[in-house]
């Protein structure tokens, strides 16, 4: 494949892929779904913050966030059915129950973990010798900034682990097993090594929680702007919207077979970091995976990491041979 | 004895009845494309197929399938297809509830033990100073009509009773339920997938690629 020159990189050598959004399609249909699928996207994000700025205090609580976020993932996962982006990325059975395994460990047994070894007992650790009279000029900001500016700083956050993942082969190592899906469902940002779900869980939400509305607020718009970086599900997104957000078109391209491509749009939510640093590609692909698309089963997903390590480490330590001398 | 007992948990069983003329030949030639997929082997013998599947693809029509074997008897004016297979995939089904369960009674016992523990009662002294913290309100936020933030509250967690099992009894009750479903969907969808390949109702291809924009 001859590929296609973006600024000094040539993508889609490996693998078809499909650059600029001129050629990317559009969402096929009647006017009402095609309105719906086009604005679907912006209703639902202004709406979700409209509802945390004016919600009263005894409904804006995490419990209601929680649901919410259920709710979402439902109503996401239907739209999934009703205009799905490829055939081929299809939710089976198969593929539906290995999603929410990984999402039930997050919920169960990583949940535990992070209480103690993750981010909530290192904000925890922080916050007992921190006075919080000092972040008082915050908190007298207005709510959005402060909702953008949490949002915005866990991202860049996100966006240089995300970086450091493909360019550092210890990082890569546990991040490399959710490069393997070959196909974007509602659940398979779930997919993936527990350790690289330990890293990338690593939040500063903790940080924010002497401001529950801003923490609420930031989380919808990580949630009504990240969620569809895996979904099989067509959308006319608007201009501004895919040059702000990261989109699934993006994601598509991270996850593509083409290596070239995967090293792009690394950002969680706003792809305006990917285009700041240069790392932004626009356009899409359906050949998703590595190794030429291999499904990897959880078993190896779960032992990957550590039995790949353990072969980088035995080659970069091993013995040279010795050459016997001829009698 | 307990094999028999227990092979219903992660085998699917069949027969598909075709009603026209057809050799073992011809029938497993229409079967072919469902076994020509990456990761897929299988040898033909006579009236016998047999295959395993390792790491099939997800676009795989027969992914959740591990290993089988297909019989073709050539009966008169048609044939029975019998097929018995193998899915790791509905055994680890079945038994994730009970992983999940595991997970909620270690939930538990942490909560007990953290319960317990003597530093809870220093970590909710320090807390204390939170109680302290008067949040301000923009007056943009003020003018709009947002609700005044409140003071924060006690830590979260010391306000707990302690640590809670639902979500891993919720999916576990959701994994018990999979299950079901799948033990009942994917043998129709496969006894469904053999009888239309047989018919000749269905040629598509399971997977190509519709863009190859450059």
């Amino acid at each position: 494949m001859d590929g296609v020159r973006v600024g000094k990189r040539i993508v889609g050598t490996q693998s078809p892929v499909t650059i600029g959004w001129e050629n990317i399609p559009k969402v096929e249909g009647g006017p009402v779904k095609r309105a719906f699928f086009t604005w679907f996207q912006p209703v639902v994000l202004f709406s979700l913050l409209a509802f945390w700025y004016w919600a009263p205090n005894s409904i804006a609580k995490a419990s209601t966030a929680v649901g919410i976020g259920i709710a979402f993932r439902l109503l996401l996962l239907s739209l999934e059915w009703v205009n799905p982006r490829h055939e081929s990325w299809k939710l089976t059975w198969k593929e539906f129950v290995t999603d929410l395994f990984y999402v039930s460990l997050g919920y169960t047994f990583l949940g535990l973990i992070e209480g103690y070894i993750g981010s909530d007992a290192i904000i925890g650790a922080i916050q007992s010798h921190f006075d919080l009279s000092k972040l008082a000029w915050f908190t007298a900001l207005p709510l959005l900034l402060q909702a953008f500016l949490i949002a915005f700083i866990f991202d860049f956050g996100q966006y240089w682990m995300h970086r450091g993942m493909h360019n550092w082969y210890p990082l890569w190592l546990p991040h490399s097993v959710h490069h393997y899906i070959t196909q974007l469902n509602i659940n398979k940002g779930a997919v993936g090594n527990p350790v690289e779900l330990f890293l990338i869980g690593l939040g500063i939400g903790g940080f924010f929680d002497f401001l529950p509305r801003a923490a609420m607020m930031a989380g919808a718009i990580g949630m009504a702007i990240g969620s569809y970086q895996h979904i099989n599900t067509r959308f006319n997104s608007p201009r501004w919207w895919r040059y702000l957000f990261n989109t699934t078109e993006h994601h598509s391209l991270h996850h593509s077979q083409d290596y070239e491509s995967t090293r792009s749009n690394y950002s969680n939510t706003f792809i305006f970091i990917d285009r700041f640093f240069g790392t932004c590609l626009d356009g899409e692909a359906e050949l998703l995976g590595m190794e030429g698309g291999r499904r990897m089963s959880i078993r190896e997903q779960m032992t990957y990491p550590f039995t790949e390590g353990w072969k980088a480490l035995r080659e970069r330590f091993a013995r040279p041979a010795t050459a016997v001398p001829a009698e | 004895m307990f094999a028999r007992l227990t092979d219903w948990i992660w085998h699917i069983d069949g027969t598909v009845v075709v009603s026209r003329p057809m050799s073992s030949q011809q029938a497993f030639d229409r079967l072919d494309p469902l076994f020509r997929q990456p990761g897929t082997s299988f040898e033909r013998a006579r009236d016998t197929l047999t295959f395993s599947k390792k790491d099939p693809a997800a676009q795989d029509k027969m992914s959740i399938i591990d290993r089988g074997t297909l019989q073709f008897e050539t009966a008169q004016g048609g044939g029975v297809l019998r097929y018995r297979m193998t899915s790791k995939a509905l055994l680890a089904c079945f038994l994730a509830p009970l992983m999940f369960l595991a997970f909620a009674q270690l939930t538990v016992a942490i909560g007990k033990w953290e319960k317990s523990s003597p530093s809870t009662e220093e970590k909710a002294k320090k807390k204390d100073d939170k109680k302290d913290f008067v949040p301000q309100q923009s007056w943009i936020d003020k003018t709009l009509g947002s609700p005044a933030p409140e003071k924060p509250k006690k830590d979260k967690k010391d306000e707990d009773e302690g640590r809670s099992p639902t979500s891993a009894y919720v999916f576990a009750g959701l994994f018990a339920a999979l299950y079901v479903i799948g033990r009942i969907l994917e043998a129709r969808v496969i006894q469904s997938l053999f009888r239309k390949r047989l018919l000749g109702e269905t040629t598509a291809s399971p997977r190509a690629p519709t863009v190859m924009a450059f």
